[in-house]
This record gives C-alpha cells, structure tokens and sequence, in this order.
C-alpha cells in the first residue's frame, strides 16, 4: 500500500517536473526574443498611459461657430451660455455659407444661427426659434453635442420665462419644474482616464493571450519540433498545458507592471475590492482566451493562418464585448453571439473588482461562464491535438 | 529594375499565397465579413439603458412621468423596486445602468407650482454612457416641465393653450444633422469600416510573408539571387497590393449596395486615396517583418500595431479633434486618421480634392516614406 503511494507521488513529481521544465523552455523561449519582450513591456506599460490620458469619448471641446445675425445683449447672452469643456467658441461667421464650408472640412461642428430681430422678438414676447447645425458624421457625438445644444437653450427659454412671469406678478413666481439631480456611482467625477486605462489593459490581456500561446504551438508544428516532444516523455497534455501557464505567468506580470506603473500612480483609479481576486480572474481570462487561441492553433497549419484566425477572432470580441460601444444597445444577434466571447465576462468581473469593489458573491455567474468556456475551448483544443499527432 | 525578375519574384509569391488555401480565403473574405458583421452589430449609440425606478410617491402624476422612460427606445425598463437597498444591489451586479427615485409628494408639489427634485443614480463605469444617460433624462424632466408649465399656466391664469405654450417656451432650437440626416451610426461606422478591414488584414499578410522566408532560410536564395533589393521589395508586394485593391471594391460595393450609404464625392479621389493607404498599410507590414526575426514577433506586433491605433486614434469610434493633444500627434503619426477623413468625406460629405488634397499628400507621404524606410532596412547581406 504505502509503495504504491509513494510510486503515485514520485509519478506526480515527475509528472510536475516535466510540466515545469516545459513551461521553463516557453519562457526562455519568450526572453530570448527581444523584439517582442520590448514591445510587450510597452504594450503594457506607454501603451496604456497614452490610451489612458489620451481618449475622450465625452462631448469635449466641440467646435462652435456662430452666425450671429442680431448682436444684441439677448444673442450675446446665450452664446455665453455655450462653454468648456463640452463646447469651444471659434468664433463668428458673417456668412451662413462659410459657416458650412467649415463644417464639410471638418474644422468646426456645430452651426448656431441666431436670427435678426432675435432680442426684438424676446421683449415682444414672440416666440422665436434659433438654429443649429450638426455634423452628425460621428453619428454619437453629433447626437450628444445636439442634446447640450438643447440642454442649454431649454435652460435659456426657461430661465427667461421665470423670469417673464415673476417680473408680471411683480415678485419670483413659484412655477412646477422637475428638477435633475444625478449621483454617479463608482466613477463620481466621470474620470474617464479610469474607464479608457482599464479597457487598453482588457484589449491588452485578449491580445496576448490569444496570440503568445497559440503562435507558440503552431510554430512548434511549422518546424517539426512537435515531432521531438513527441518522442519524448511528456504528453500532448503537458504540451498544451504548458504554453498556456507560461503565457498566463507572463499576462500575470505584464498587467501587476501595468497596474503598478501606471493605473495606480499616474491615473489614481481605486482597487476597491480585493486585489488578489482580481489577478485570479486575469489568470482565469488568460487561461480562456488561450484555450480559444490554442483551439485556432490546432486547425492553422502555420503561422499566418494563424494570425488570420487571430483577426477573425479578436476583432469581434475587441470591438462587441463593451469596451468599445454600449452592450446593451447592441442588436441582440450580437448580444447572443457574445455569449461566446470570454472578454464579455471579464469586462463585468473587472469593473466590477477594481471599480465597483464587489466580490465573488455578485460575480459567480461570469466566473463561471469563463471557466466553462475555457475548459470546453481547452477540451476541443486538446481532442483535436492529440488526433493530429496520432 | 527589371520588370521580369519582379514578376518572378512576384509569381512565387502569388503561387505561394494561393495554395494556402485557408489564408487565401481568409484574405479574401475576413474585410467583407468584417464589414457586414460591424456594420450590423457595431451599434454606438446609447439606446436601451437598463433601468429601475423607485416610486416614492405613487401617484397618477409620478406614474405619468415614468411612463415616459419606460416608453422610451433609450431606456430599458427593468421593474421597480421599493427599497434603495435594491437599487445597490442591482447597480453592482450590472443588472441596471440607472435607477430613478421619485420622492415623496411628487405630484402634490408640482400641481401646487413648485419644483421637485427627481434623482437619478447612474452606473458611472463607463462615463460616455453615464454622460449620455443624463443628457436624455434631463431631456425628458424638461418636456415634462415644459408641459406642467402649459398645463399650469393655462389653469391659473385662464390662458388659451396656445397662448400658455408661447409663454412657457420663448425660444426653442430648432436641430439640423448634417451629413447624416438620419443620425445614424451605421451611416458613419461603415465608410470608416472600410478603413478599418484593409488596415487590420493588409499588413499581416505582408508581414508574414517576409518573415516566413526568414525563419525558413528560404530568404538565403533571394541574398544569393540576381533579384536587387528593389525588385524583390516590389515583387513581394505586388500580390498583397492586388489582394487589396480586389478587396476595398468588394468593401465599397457593400456600402453602397448593401448598407446604401450614400456614395456622394469623387470617385477618382477614392480611388487614389485607397491605392495609397493601401501602399501604406502593406509598407506597415514590410517594415515590421524587416524589424523582427521571428514570425511569432512580426504575427503579434503588426496585429497589435495595427489593431490598437485602428480602433483608438484613426477617428473610427473616437473623433480626433476630441483626443488629448498628446493622442493627437499619435493619431498624426498614422496614416489611418488620414484614410478615414478621405472615406466619410467622400461618402457621406461629398467632398472632392479640393477640400481633401491635404489628406491625399499625407497619404502619398506616408506610403512614400514606409517603403523607402524598408528600402533602407532591407539588406542582403545579414550579419548574423
């Protein structure tokens, strides 16, 4: 009984060994390869920062010209209104047409025409309407530019019609008014550096633990040198498995780098909840991602099939997971497709870890759809390798 | 240069890409299903939050106003709860985006012409869309006042509606979308797809098969051969060229035919724009491959290379003017931001060389620049 325990646990050691010495030889492999160790290190490091502090989606600095067709206190009034950070004065037009000329070169974005007679109109008290024009090319921030534009106008009308009717009661009148006021949660001062540094980090991990892996094994296959690990003791298992640690403890690395270098000090996002649970997740992520790419590994015969089985897969979960564009409003074609995407789970898990600073309690559901994701990926992946070398 | 070495060297390399038959198809079919995937599922506007309302005050009114959430295309009706507790709850487990509390005494207050305060709580991870989400609420709380004041008005003063209405809206705006008047996102996602197919496949596949004959030594009959440094160059990319030019007509003929987006500028001027950019997008990869040694570096740097810039500085999801000024000159330093300029203008603005001639020479001058760069990297006599 106890010889065969210990022959169990020395086949367990050798068994560990091997995995080790296979995991040791892709990491050298990796160091050895400078260019790529170089640009790894940037990707996580520079990268990051000038994505981080470089993107706004928010309406910023928008381009507003004016054609202001009445110059009075009225018109001079609501232009004021128009401020920083979400809109920039670049000053008048004195016609319509040059107004638009600029619009189709894309030096400005916004039209506002006041009318004549528009303080004329007010202390008549005529209803009056202005202008404005939107280049709607970015069809979202046309959209958004378009709602401040109303915003401040409706503000305008309302603030001049309280006033209207509190000066003919002689007095402020009450009036019925909804008011707004917005609390927001996780990210109170809308820091959008928080939000833009964490997705590069996302697209980041995805990258590379799709390619490293998978171009680690087909190159081993383009070479031959699969047929040597054959001959040898260690099993396709070991093989696989192998590559996926490796890249997983280099993942692992590159984003603790990131989060030391740069999240941390340069943008001060918050780790609310529990560090260590984060990095489990992104070995879990790394690990499912790699099974996706391990399974396109073992259909492609080299390395550019490879790359293009990389881009067939990548660019959708990059683009549709919700790091990009809202995942709600996606068509639900899409929203049922992504089921499939690791990287939609692992959006949830990390906000939610590093912003929102819940635990395993709220985030079960998407870890579980990572590991079953992953182990099925990793399963087909394997099946299909083992029939290859047979 | 001798025009036959070049095809020569040009035919292997043709040869070489048309029996493999899966990256030919690939090659082929990725932009188009890019395009049609993307074009489809890649939604940018802020539509169906998911929200939760807690109605505090129960009244005919207050369900009045929250109606008009719910009847909104913008907003996703989740229920409602009775707790604040709940709303937590919901926020963190990403079940909602918002949540909306009536308070107490909502309807009595606003009948008696004073004001309310509605609050809203809003998931602020990603701040575009918090950003967004308050824009429409504030929208909405300001027909609804715009119209409590009519009503108001007309009942206390004895106004005629249309009278009432004048007082309590002085000025209003009056909205045109330029370009797109729709204000459709697939309008200006699908020009720009079109950027984004040929920039994300052309490099790779140029990359690759440079960096193929190194790992393979194949390169050594090139260093041996009579083929100059020019003529290889050519001939090497001769066949990615073709590939990609195939490609931006079967791109454009699915904007146009498929997504009908109208096709408004000069022809001509697309038409040299993209054999440019595709010059450009192909010298990316030629530079890459002459850079690194192995395939797995060239196959991980040009996908990043490629994909990151793409997605983030090339105007695609974010405009370039609203970048930081840092970004910017990253974006500058691209030639995609150009291409794209090229493609919406000429699609959705009509713009012809007149307004895009800067575009057009800062293509030429990038494509001119990356394949005189790889003319200087490339080198037959290695030292290694």
């Amino acid at each position: 009984m106890n010889d065969r325990d210990d022959i169990e646990a020395g086949t367990l050691r050798v068994w560990a060994l091997r995995l080790f010495v296979m995991t040791r030889k892709e990491l050298l492999q990796l160091k050895r390869d400078v260019p790529l160790l170089l640009f790894l290190i940037y990707s996580f490091s520079l990268s990051v920062y000038i994505s981080g502090a470089g993107i706004s989606m928010q309406l910023n600095n928008a381009s507003l010209l004016v054609h202001d067709g009445d110059h009075s206190a009225s018109s001079r009034e609501l232009i004021h209104r128009f401020r920083p950070p979400y809109f920039r004065f670049d000053g008048e037009v004195e016609d319509q047409k040059v107004g638009v000329q600029r619009l189709d070169q894309g030096t400005a974005m916004l039209l506002l025409d006041i009318p004549p007679r528009f303080h004329e109109s007010i202390v008549g008290r005529e209803p009056v309407s202005v202008q404005l024009q939107v280049d709607t090319t970015n069809a979202p921030q046309g959209l958004s530019a378009a709602a401040y534009a109303a915003r401040i106008v409706g503000e305008f009308s309302f603030d001049l019609a309280s006033f209207r009717l509190g000066g003919a009661s002689g007095g402020l009148m009450d009036m019925p008014r909804v008011e707004s006021a917005h609390r927001v949660w996780y990210n109170q001062n809308q820091d959008e550096t928080w939000f833009q540094s964490i997705s590069h980090i996302l697209r980041m991990i995805t990258l590379f633990a799709f390619l490293l892996p998978a171009a680690a094994l087909v190159r081993e296959k383009e070479h031959g040198t699969v047929e040597q690990l054959l001959v040898s003791p260690v099993t396709p298992f070991q093989i696989m498995l192998s590559k996926v640690l490796a890249m997983t403890l280099v993942i692992l690395a590159a984003t603790a780098l990131a989060m030391a270098s740069v999240l941390k000090p340069v943008f001060g996002v918050p780790i609310k909840g529990s560090a260590p649970l984060f990095f489990l997740m992104t070995a879990l992520y790394s690990f499912t991602t790699a099974g996706l790419g391990l399974f396109a590994a073992t259909v492609a015969r080299n390395q550019a099939q490879v790359g293009m089985m990389a881009l067939l897969g990548i660019s959708p979960m990059l683009l549709l997971s919700g790091i990009a564009t809202p995942f709600e409003a996606m068509p639900p074609w899409v929203q049922t497709l992504m089921a499939l995407s690791p990287l939609r789970y692992f959006v949830d898990v990390t906000y939610g870890i590093l912003l929102k600073g819940v635990g395993f309690d709220v985030l079960w559901d998407s870890m579980l759809a990572m590991a079953l994701l992953g182990g099925t990926m990793f399963g087909l992946g394997m099946w299909r390798f083992r029939r290859q070398l047979e | 240069m001798n025009p036959r070495r070049i095809a020569a060297v040009a035919r292997k390399e043709w040869k070489e890409t048309v029996r493999d038959r899966l990256f030919l198809l690939m090659a082929f079919l990725l932009p188009a299903l890019w395009m049609v995937v993307f074009g489809y599922g890649l939604v940018l506007d802020v539509e169906h939050v998911p929200f939760a309302v807690l109605d505090r005050d129960q009244s005919s009114l207050s369900r009045d106003y929250l109606y008009r959430f719910i009847e909104s295309r913008y907003f996703d009706y989740r229920g409602s709860v009775s707790d604040e507790r709940e709303i937590d709850q919901l926020l963190g487990d990403t079940a909602i985006r918002m949540a909306i509390v009536v308070p107490e005494r909502f309807e009595e207050r606003l009948l008696a012409g004073r004001s309310v305060t509605v609050q809203t709580l809003l998931d602020g991870t990603f701040p575009l869309h918090a950003d967004t989400t308050k824009g429409y609420v504030i929208a909405v709380n300001n027909s609804f006042t715009q119209e409590l004041l009519t009503d108001f008005l007309a009942r206390t003063r004895g106004l005629g509606s249309d009278e009432a209405r004048r007082l309590a809206e002085p000025v209003s705006l009056e909205t045109r979308y330029l370009y797109n008047q729709e204000v459709r996102s697939t309008w200006s996602m699908v020009p720009a797809l079109i950027m984004f197919a040929l920039m994300v496949a052309s490099p790779l596949l140029t990359a690759l098969g440079v960096v193929r004959e190194k790992e393979t030594g194949s390169i050594y009959n090139i260093y041996s051969s009579t083929a100059s440094k020019a003529e290889y160059l050519v001939g090497k990319l001769a066949p990615y060229v073709t590939i990609s030019t195939i490609n931006v007509a079967a791109l454009w003929m699915i904007a146009v035919w498929l997504f009908r987006v109208p096709f408004k500028g000069n022809i001509a001027v697309f038409i040299a724009a993209s054999m440019l950019f595709v010059l450009c997008s192909t010298g990316i990869g030629l530079v890459i491959s002459l850079l690194v040694r192995t395939q797995m570096a060239a196959l991980i740097i040009t996908i990043i290379i490629a994909m990151v810039p793409t997605i983030l500085f090339s105007g695609l999801l974010v405009p370039v003017p609203s970048l930081s000024p840092g970004a910017q000159v990253q974006a500058h330093l691209f030639p995609m931001m150009y291409y794209t300029d090229v493609v919406r203008g000429s699609f959705l603005k009509g713009l012809g060389l007149k307004a895009m001639w800067t575009d057009l020479l800062a293509l030429a001058g990038f494509a001119v620049v990356l394949q005189l760069v790889a003319y200087g990297l490339f080198t037959k006599r290695p030292k290694a």
